[in-house]
């Protein structure tokens, strides 16, 4: 009987470890800079979810994109994927390097759409 | 607050470093112009060989007699400049704009060496300033725009310093540094600044009239 409970409680404490540690992208606060060698700045602040819903972007694709021999693909989403998964930290032909794909990204847009932080500071927020 | 920095860090960035440029591109054609009229024959006996005997002393500590004299002097004027340049050029913030810009990068430095280097010209400002106030002899050969340049130099470092470690109020401060260093620019060619320009032709011009026409050393 002790036994079984001990492995019920254990088997609980596991599930629950397990649905903490998966990361989601609803509590995602800022955009994790450790695939940098050796960051330089303090992490990009980037409330995903409430983010996207502020600024009104209604496809996961326009950052989560996928391309095929240089195509976009209007379909296809990546967001089962870290952009540093495609990007390295070096360019390699027209994909750009990792830092110039998250600037470009993100501080394209505000600049095309004039909402959203266009100096470091406002995103890399000490 | 976007639309100001959008304005000063793209036509601004421009009109200054074409001021910059085609500023110190018409100094040193104007000074060369002016030397063939009034003094050709100077071009007779510039040398190669004593041009670069005089520079080489006069950018190394403590080889000439005048960087002997004063020892304290001599560490912060080489310190000064050394971070003066070294640091705007290889900032990874200024590096990254070059890059998004222009797809063009290079080495940088380590944003808290930066930082530090950054300390040590603030410094080195403020070494100079009470130099000018507190000795009667530098005090003497002082005028007023003396002081204008210390703080034309001083404010793109004093601003940076700020917008880096975001004290007080970031955009503000992150504006005024991108005017402080736009100014500081365009002054080069039309003020004293312009000793950046002219001292390779000067110490070219003093060591071979030196070394060629009286036989001797200008260090
Ligand atoms: C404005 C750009 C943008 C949009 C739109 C966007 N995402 Fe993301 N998302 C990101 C970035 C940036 C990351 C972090 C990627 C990294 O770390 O490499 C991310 C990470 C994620 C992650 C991983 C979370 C984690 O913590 O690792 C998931 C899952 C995700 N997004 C799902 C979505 C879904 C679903 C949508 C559409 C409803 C969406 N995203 C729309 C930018 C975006
Ligand atoms: C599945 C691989 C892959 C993933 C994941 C990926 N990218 Fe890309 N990305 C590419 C490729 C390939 C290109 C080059 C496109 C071309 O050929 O022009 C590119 C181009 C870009 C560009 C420049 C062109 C454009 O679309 O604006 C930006 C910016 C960019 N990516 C940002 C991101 C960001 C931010 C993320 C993460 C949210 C991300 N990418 C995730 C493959 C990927
Ligand atoms: C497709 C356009 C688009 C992309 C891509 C985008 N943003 Fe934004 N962002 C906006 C808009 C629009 C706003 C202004 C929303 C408002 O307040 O009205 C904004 C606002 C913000 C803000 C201000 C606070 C907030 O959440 O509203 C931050 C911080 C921010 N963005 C960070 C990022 C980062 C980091 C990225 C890249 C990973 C990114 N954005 C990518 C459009 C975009
Ligand atoms: C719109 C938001 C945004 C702005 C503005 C922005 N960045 Fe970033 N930056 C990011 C994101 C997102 C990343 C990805 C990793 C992270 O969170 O730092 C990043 C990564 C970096 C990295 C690589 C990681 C590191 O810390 O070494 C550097 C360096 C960097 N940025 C410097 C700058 C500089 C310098 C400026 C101003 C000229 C700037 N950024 C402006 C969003 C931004
Ligand atoms: C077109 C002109 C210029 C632009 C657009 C520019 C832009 C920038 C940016 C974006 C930063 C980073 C601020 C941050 O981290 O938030 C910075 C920092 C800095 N810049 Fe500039 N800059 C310009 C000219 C200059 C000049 C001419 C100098 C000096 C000669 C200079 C010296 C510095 C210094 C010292 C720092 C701070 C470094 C530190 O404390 O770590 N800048 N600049």
């Amino acid at each position: 009987m002790k036994k079984g409970m001990t492995i019920i409680a254990g088997a609980f404490f596991l599930a629950a470890f397990m649905v903490l540690s998966v990361q989601s992208q609803e509590d995602m606060a800022e955009v994790d800079p450790s695939v940098f060698m050796n960051p330089q700045r303090p992490a990009a602040v980037f409330k995903h979810d409430e983010h996207n819903e502020t600024a009104g972007i209604e496809e996961c694709n326009e950052c989560h994109h996928v391309y095929e021999d240089g195509k976009l693909l209007e379909y296809e989403s990546s967001e089962d994927m870290r952009c540093g998964d495609c990007h390295g930290l070096e360019a390699e032909g027209n994909m750009p390097s990792l830092v110039k794909a998250f600037h470009g990204n993100c501080k394209g847009c505000h600049e095309k759409q004039k909402g959203g932080p266009i100096m470091c500071g406002e995103c890399h927020v000490r | 607050m976007h639309d100001v920095y959008q304005f000063v860090s793209g036509p601004l960035a421009w009109v200054a470093f074409l001021l910059f440029i085609g500023g110190s591109l018409y100094r040193i054609i104007a000074m060369l112009a002016e030397v063939k009229e009034k003094e050709p024959f100077i071009f007779t006996y510039m040398s190669l060989k004593y041009s670069l005997r005089s520079i080489l002393h006069w950018i190394t500590p403590f080889a000439t007699y005048n960087w002997r004299r004063n020892p304290v002097l001599t560490v912060v004027t080489f310190v000064f400049h050394i971070c003066l340049f070294a640091c705007p050029i290889f900032l990874l913030a200024h590096v990254t704009l070059w890059d998004e810009a222009w797809d063009i990068r290079w080495w940088t430095l380590p944003d808290a060496v930066a930082d530090v280097m950054t300390v040590i010209v603030i410094a080195c400002c403020l070494f100079f300033l009470i130099r000018r106030v507190t000795q009667r002899e530098v005090k003497f050969v002082t005028y007023p725009s003396d002081y204008v340049i210390l703080g034309i130099v001083a404010a793109p470092f004093l601003t940076g310093f700020l917008a880096y470690h975001q004290w007080f109020t970031y955009p503000v401060f992150m504006i005024l540094h991108v005017l402080a260093g736009e100014v500081m620019l365009a002054a080069i060619p039309f003020t004293r600044l312009s000793h950046m320009l002219f001292s390779p032709f000067t110490r070219a011009y003093m060591g071979s009239e030196f070394g060629v026409i009286r036989k001797s050393k200008d260090y």
